[in-house]
């Protein structure tokens, strides 16, 4: 690699990549179409759907860990804070209970909870970092990971204790009614979740390429210190990215109330396991993989369940990470760190 | 009216606590205990108080002279969700505690498995209300329950007053093939060992009956998407029925809402007790998170009797409104079974001989001896039953309940030692 392609993301178009996540959805679909025949599409969108839920929790971990190589296991915990704070949103300050069939209202709604969610989580993330990581920057890296399990459980026990203790029901407010293209149909409800996964992927790679700040994360991530020389505010930039990160992981939040139609206050170590996975997979401190590896356990997922392993799908996903690292150590898509030496 | 129900839950709950004196008109006489072990928090709520109200209202209720009897109250539920190893604590706990004589729980199969062997190791008789899984008691899978009690094999310290799975999941295939005249089902599990146990009766009694079963599959406890299952579903030509063995806390109220967000909820849904925990406006309940569209054709069993036979002591109405009165609500599906447990260790504990009443270890020993012994035989308010030597209750009988106007309503009964399954 050479210096001037050690950025977080490249601005030039990696068309090997495109390539190669083009194939890999194409076999995708025709594993599918082998179980599901004319449901191969409809498992296809669930694929994607779930795919975008983990890929906009995964963003959070990849990010942190590239800018502060801290594995932040709370970070499946403010998810499941986010999908609680939409359904407070939906539930005790709009007051709707049921689908939304008006679509000014529902946008109105939908920007309102979401605006909500990743503000509220997105300060969340900053106080966590403000508070329980930072005084521990320059400690050995043991202690800000144990420090990680414990807000996780903070946080876990704030919900469980204030909130509920048990399964919270959530009113979809996005219509199931399928919407048709012509050559497939898909949900609006999917549709919706894709596509706003979609677009908070690229307003984050725009913001990480195209900003000031983006670049000073992605400095600061490079080398903190030369960053620091070079005039970078250090503690403003890691706060930054936790707000990002955190706020990603409230989006990710609402889409789980508005998709499952549920939350419980555990959700978020099984979501955070995997959206971590993904990161790993997708190679970690890198934000397109992060996305990709979010997509692949998806279909892994799906796959299992249209063939019949549902049973075996954790086996399934964990066997795949485990053939990845061995074969290529820094995930998929490679992992940004690598190019710091 | 609410204020008045928290109230009195509060008060029991208090009576609970302080373990105050038991009622039956004594006042004094020899201290003893009686466990109670059962999920008590989070999701499990609608489970075990109603169930542990039983108890203490068969304390309020069952004369119990020459003996003070107070209640030692233990919680399995960790954050919410009942554990097996928090489990086999308490009991390890209740044992260690020489006033405790009997223990009325836990609620769930799997708690049952990792309690039995303690409760054995410790002589300490218990009776659960509401365990269905047959392995407990009899071989089941090719495993012989004498595994569970490697300190003591020949000595039963656990009884039940539920009927098992193998009826519960019978019972789900009759109503499946009879009741719903369904042909085709797909039947699943949550991986536990309730769910898998009772899914499995019901597909190979589904077969019997004539039934095809599409697919038997099982989906992890911790899916919350099931999405792509239920997109599965609809590739199911003449698929006409779902069963799920599952509870709610393992996602069967979800799995439904979601089955109704994609359009199957016109195909009925069973499940066995692990669903029927409680009304629409219950919070966390199957009918609850299920959602008023994935409610409609939704049917599930109790492993136990609704009308209670007309040898039932106290009478099924006397009871309802005993409970009623002291609680301020109407009974769980479990609360008169707490209820028998409770009055066949008040038998028991009477028909000691008086010279043991000095040593609780002995009486503690009474008491198990007693109730594992076939031939004594208990009036109770489930009705007249004895304890097998496995240590099942000679009542077969299964209550069926269908989904109508936000609640559970009941449907028929079927008892399967008169009428067994072809």
């Amino acid at each position: 690699m050479t210096a001037s392609t050690t950025t977080v993301q490249r601005l030039n178009v990696p068309w090997r990549t495109v390539a190669g996540l083009t194939a890999a959805l194409v076999f995708a679909y025709l594993v599918l179409l082998n179980a599901s025949g004319s449901f191969a599409s409809e498992q296809f969108i669930n694929a994607l759907t779930t795919g975008a839920l983990y890929a906009l929790i995964a963003l959070g971990y990849t990010m942190v860990y590239g800018i502060i190589e801290l594995i932040n296991f709370a970070h499946g915990e403010v998810f499941m804070c986010g999908s609680f704070v939409s359904w407070a949103m939906i539930t005790k300050v709009l007051l709707l209970n049921g689908t939304v069939r008006d679509p000014l209202l529902l946008v109105g709604a939908l920007v309102v909870v979401f605006l909500a969610a990743m503000l509220i989580m997105g300060t969340v993330g900053v106080i966590i970092e403000r508070f329980a990581y930072r005084p521990l920057r320059n400690a050995p890296r043991l202690a800000p990971l144990i420090t990680a399990i414990g807000v996780s459980f903070i946080l876990q026990n704030i919900i469980f204790v204030s909130i509920s203790n048990s399964i919270v029901t959530v009113p979809k407010l996005i219509p199931f009614d399928d919407l048709n293209f012509g050559l497939f149909s898909i949900k609006e409800i999917n549709l919706f979740v894709i596509v706003v996964a979609v677009l908070l992927m690229v307003a984050l790679q725009l913001f990480t390429t195209r900003t000031r700040i983006g670049t000073a994360m992605r400095s600061t991530a490079l080398d903190r210190e030369a960053a620091q020389l070079m005039g970078v505010d250090i503690n403003r930039t890691i706060a930054i990215t936790f707000f990002i990160g955190a706020a990603l992981a409230g989006a990710a939040g609402v889409v789980q109330t508005q998709y499952l139609g549920d939350t419980v206050f555990n959700i978020g170590f099984q979501a955070g396991l995997f959206a971590f996975t993904a990161a790993v997979l997708g190679g970690i401190g890198n934000t397109t993989g992060a996305a990709v590896g979010g997509f692949v356990i998806g279909f892994l997922q799906v796959i299992s369940a249209a063939y019949g392993f549902g049973r075996w799908s954790e086996a399934i996903i964990f066997t795949t990470l485990i053939l990845v690292l061995i074969f290529r150590p820094t995930g998929i898509l490679g992992q940004q760190l690598a190019e710091r030496a | 009216m609410l204020h008045r129900a928290a109230v009195a839950l509060g008060a029991a709950a208090l009576i609970a606590a302080t373990a105050a004196c038991g009622g039956g008109g004594t006042g004094s006489g020899t201290a003893v205990e009686i466990g109670i072990e059962l999920p008590m928090t989070g999701g499990e709520a609608p489970n075990g108080v109603p169930t542990a109200n039983g108890v203490l209202l068969a304390l309020d209720k069952v004369a119990h002279a020459g003996f003070d009897i107070t209640v030692a109250q233990k919680d399995d539920a960790v954050n919410g969700k009942h554990d097996p190893q928090t489990g086999a604590a308490n009991i390890d706990a209740l044992a260690n505690d020489s006033k405790v004589l009997f223990v009325v729980g836990p609620y769930n199969s799997n708690v049952a498995q990792a309690e039995i062997p303690h409760s054995n190791a410790a002589g300490l008789m218990q009776c659960s209300p509401a365990n269905t899984n047959p392995g407990l008691t009899k071989t089941w899978g090719g495993v012989d329950p004498t595994t569970l009690r490697p300190t003591n094999p020949t000595k039963i310290a656990y009884v039940r007053v539920a009927t098992t799975d193998d009826l519960q999941g019978a019972a789900g295939a009759d109503i499946a093939y009879n009741i719903v005249g369904a042909r085709m089902a797909y039947v699943a599990d949550d991986s536990e060992t309730y769910g898998k146990g009772i899914a499995d009766v019901f597909a190979s009694t589904f077969t019997a009956l004539g039934g095809t079963v599409v697919k038997r599959e099982g989906i992890p406890g911790t899916t919350t998407d099931f999405t792509s299952y239920i997109t599965a579903l609809k590739g199911m030509t003449g698929l006409d029925y779902v069963y799920y063995g599952g509870v709610t806390t393992s996602g069967l109220g979800t799995f439904r809402n979601q089955m109704a967000s994609q359009g199957l909820a016109n195909i009925p849904l069973g499940g066995g007790d692990g669903i029927v925990d409680g009304s629409a406006a219950t919070a966390s309940s199957f009918l609850n998170v299920a959602g008023a569209d994935g409610d409609v054709n939704t049917y599930g069993t109790v492993a136990g009797p609704h009308d209670i036979s007309s040898d039932a002591s106290p009478s099924q109405t006397t009871f309802a409104a005993d409970y009623k009165a002291k609680f301020s609500t109407d009974p769980g599906s479990y609360s008169a079974a707490a209820y028998a447990c409770t009055q066949a260790f008040i038998q028991a504990l009477l028909a000691a001989p008086a010279a043991d009443k000095s040593d609780l270890a002995k009486l503690r020993e009474d008491v198990r001896a007693y109730v594992a012994d076939p031939s004594h035989s208990y009036v109770t308010a489930l009705g007249k039953f004895n304890f097998d030597a496995a240590g099942d209750t000679s009542q077969k009988i299964v209550s069926y309940y269908k989904f109508d106007s936000g609640e559970w309503k009941f449907v028929q009964q079927r008892d399967f030692s008169a009428n067994p399954m072809p």
